[in-house]
This record gives structure tokens, C-alpha cells and sequence, in this order.
């Protein structure tokens, strides 16, 4: 599955009545980059910018935990700490 | 409440979009403000959230001669011909976000009302007519303003949408396309053929109502019109920011 020099890439997508896509690189099962893009809606937008260089650098199980920090004042739908976190874990299982 | 509106015609995916950034950000200059336009040549705007690339079949999209934007709205990706879209800027209402997509959406229900339609709102940013959709709407909070706009569909092709949009599983492709017919109707679907210029009256008569607001009519500053210019150049005609995600 992973690359001999700790490199991979995977995708998902989860549905959560809107749809949630998650494009990831990680390396040495940290997530390295990652895109969310999806049909949500999210209140201030800016906030998954700042979600997503939050995640870089961190391991897939805090994603839960940092997914909450980050929106914890924001307003959404069809998005969440918890879909976040699923759709990591789903993109490491699709990772090659 | 006093409310301006603009009686527009049907313009470039990117002016319709930079004159939507510009009304929210001279709110304090212009006050709340309610415009109706089309779209010439038909685009595909996808949401804030959106990748152009998984959503839109770009290639496609240059064959048709079809406009594709990013919008500063999130949601998901609409194409845009058969319809009215509004746009409207007022400060932002006390309460929640999400709560405050129904404050403008009753216009809409209003409007519809006044066409013999009875139309109802669902989830946060639908209305639908016996539970097929016929407006989606998306608001921001920007520049101390709030912006919403949303589409009215006057007509619908799900066929010619899906000549263009993506769908998340290839192999699932009929089905959703079906699923999808099911799920839309639009005015002429309803049996209500109304003609671009008079559905624009229409729908100002139901948001005024449904704000309690006055109507009155006049152009927009110059320097309105120059920003939407501006953004409709660099921001909404650009590469960086339709492709940004």
C-alpha cells in the first residue's frame, strides 16, 4: 500500500447530507497536505483554510479534536468534527 | 425597511458574480438592495467549498461555450440557464447564520404564492413545491453585510446539467441523473410560463412583502459598478480564484 519512502495519497468521500471529499498526502502516517471539499455549507468560510493547515503536520487521530477547536464558534451543515474525522480515516484506508 | 432594486438583464458568469461582491461591500453606501439577473452565455457556478475540477467536466463546459465561476457562497454547483437568480444585501439580521437563510427564502415562498404556487422552505437554503426542489439558495457574511442569493428555476434539463456536471460515482451516473429528475421541478414544470422580465416584478413584490420592505428603484453609484468591474477581472474571471480549491 504505502510507498517505500513513507508517501501516499488517498481520497474519500462521505455523505453527510451534503458531500464531504477529502484529498490527503501522508507521510510517516501523518497527514503531510490535505484538501476538504465538498457541497457545505460553513460559517465564516475562511475557517477551512484555517482547518486544513491546522490538520497538516498532525496525526489522523487528533483530526477529531482539531476539527472541534477549529469550529467550535463557526456555524455549518453538512459538515462536522465527526465527518471530518471519517472521511480522514476512510482517505488513510484508501491511501496507495 | 427601504429597499433598492435592480431590474437586471442576463450577463457573464464573472460580472454576475463580481456585482454581488460589490453591492455587499458598499452596503453602507447603497443600503439594502435587491437585484435580479440572468446569466449570458448559461454557466456553471459551483460553491466556495467546491473544486471546479471534480465538479464541472470542463472540457464540456468550453464545447457548450459555458461560463464557469467559483462563488464567494458555499453550497453545490449549479447550472445556471432556465432560471431567475436574485441577489440581495441588508445588514445582517440578529440570531443565527443558518437561521436567517429562511428570513430572505420567504420572499421567494411569497412570490411563488402569488403565481398560485404553494411552495415550502426545506432543510436550511431548498425550497420546494411538493418536495421538488425549485430554488437553492447560499448567503455570506461579509464587509459588516450579508449577502444571499439563489435561484428560481423557470425551466430545467437535468439531462443538459449532467452533459456538464460531474457525479461523485461514474458507475452510479443513470441513477443519480434519475433521482435527480425526481427531485426538481420548475415553473414551467408547474404549468407557469412567465416571461424573464415579469417574473423579476413578481419576485420583488413577494420579498417586499415578505420583508415589509419598500421598494424603490435607482441606479447604483459609479464606483459600484467599477469594484464589480475590478473583481469581475481579477477575482472572478481568474484562474487562481476559480480553481482555487
Amino acid at each position: 500500500m504505502e510507498a517505500e519512502n513513507g508517501i501516499s495519497r488517498g481520497k474519500a468521500i462521505v455523505k453527510s447530507g451534503k458531500l464531504i471529499r477529502v484529498d490527503a498526502i501522508f507521510r510517516d502516517g501523518k497527514i503531510e497536505k490535505i484538501k476538504i471539499t465538498g457541497d457545505f455549507f460553513l460559517h465564516p468560510e475562511d475557517k477551512i483554510e484555517e482547518l486544513e493547515n491546522s490538520l497538516e503536520g498532525r496525526e489522523i487521530t487528533q483530526v477529531k479534536n482539531i476539527a472541534q477547536e477549529v469550529l467550535k464558534d463557526a456555524e455549518y451543515v453538512g459538515i462536522s468534527a465527526e465527518t471530518i474525522a471519517d472521511a480522514v480515516r476512510e482517505a488513510w484506508k484508501n491511501r496507495r | 425597511m427601504k429597499l433598492r432594486v435592480i431590474f437586471d438583464t442576463k450577463h457573464r458568469a464573472a460580472w454576475n458574480m463580481g456585482l454581488d461582491e460589490s453591492l455587499l461591500m458598499h452596503l453602507d453606501k447603497i443600503g439594502p438592495t435587491l437585484r435580479f439577473y440572468g446569466w449570458e452565455p448559461p454557466a456553471v457556478s459551483i460553491g466556495y467549498f467546491q473544486s471546479m475540477e471534480e465538479e464541472v467536466d470542463i472540457h464540456k463546459a468550453h464545447e457548450m461555450g459555458v461560463d464557469l465561476v467559483r462563488r464567494i457562497t458555499g453550497g453545490g454547483a449549479v447550472y445556471h440557464k432556465y432560471e431567475l437568480t436574485y441577489s440581495i444585501v441588508i445588514p445582517p439580521p440578529p440570531g443565527k447564520i443558518l437561521s436567517s437563510y429562511r428570513f430572505v427564502e420567504r420572499g421567494i415562498v411569497e412570490a411563488l404564492k402569488s403565481l398560485g404556487i404553494e411552495a415550502e422552505m426545506s432543510g436550511i437554503n431548498d425550497i420546494v413545491v411538493s418536495g421538488r426542489k425549485i430554488s437553492g439558495n447560499a448567503q455570506t457574511r461579509k464587509y459588516g453585510g450579508m449577502l444571499q442569493h439563489g435561484t428560481i428555476l423557470m425551466d430545467v434539463d437535468v439531462d443538459e446539467m449532467f452533459s456538464l456536471l460531474k457525479v461523485p460515482q461514474e458507475k452510479m451516473r443513470d441513477k443519480i441523473v434519475k433521482s435527480v429528475k425526481e427531485r426538481v421541478t420548475s415553473l414551467h414544470h408547474l404549468g407557469v410560463d412567465v416571461e424573464f422580465d415579469e417574473l423579476q416584478k413578481i419576485m420583488a413584490e413577494g420579498f417586499g412583502k415578505a420583508l415589509d420592505a419598500e421598494l424603490y428603484e435607482d441606479e447604483l453609484p459609479k464606483e459600484v459598478l467599477s469594484k464589480a468591474k475590478e473583481l469581475e477581472v481579477e477575482k472572478y474571471g481568474s484562474r487562481e480564484w476559480n480553481f482555487k480549491r
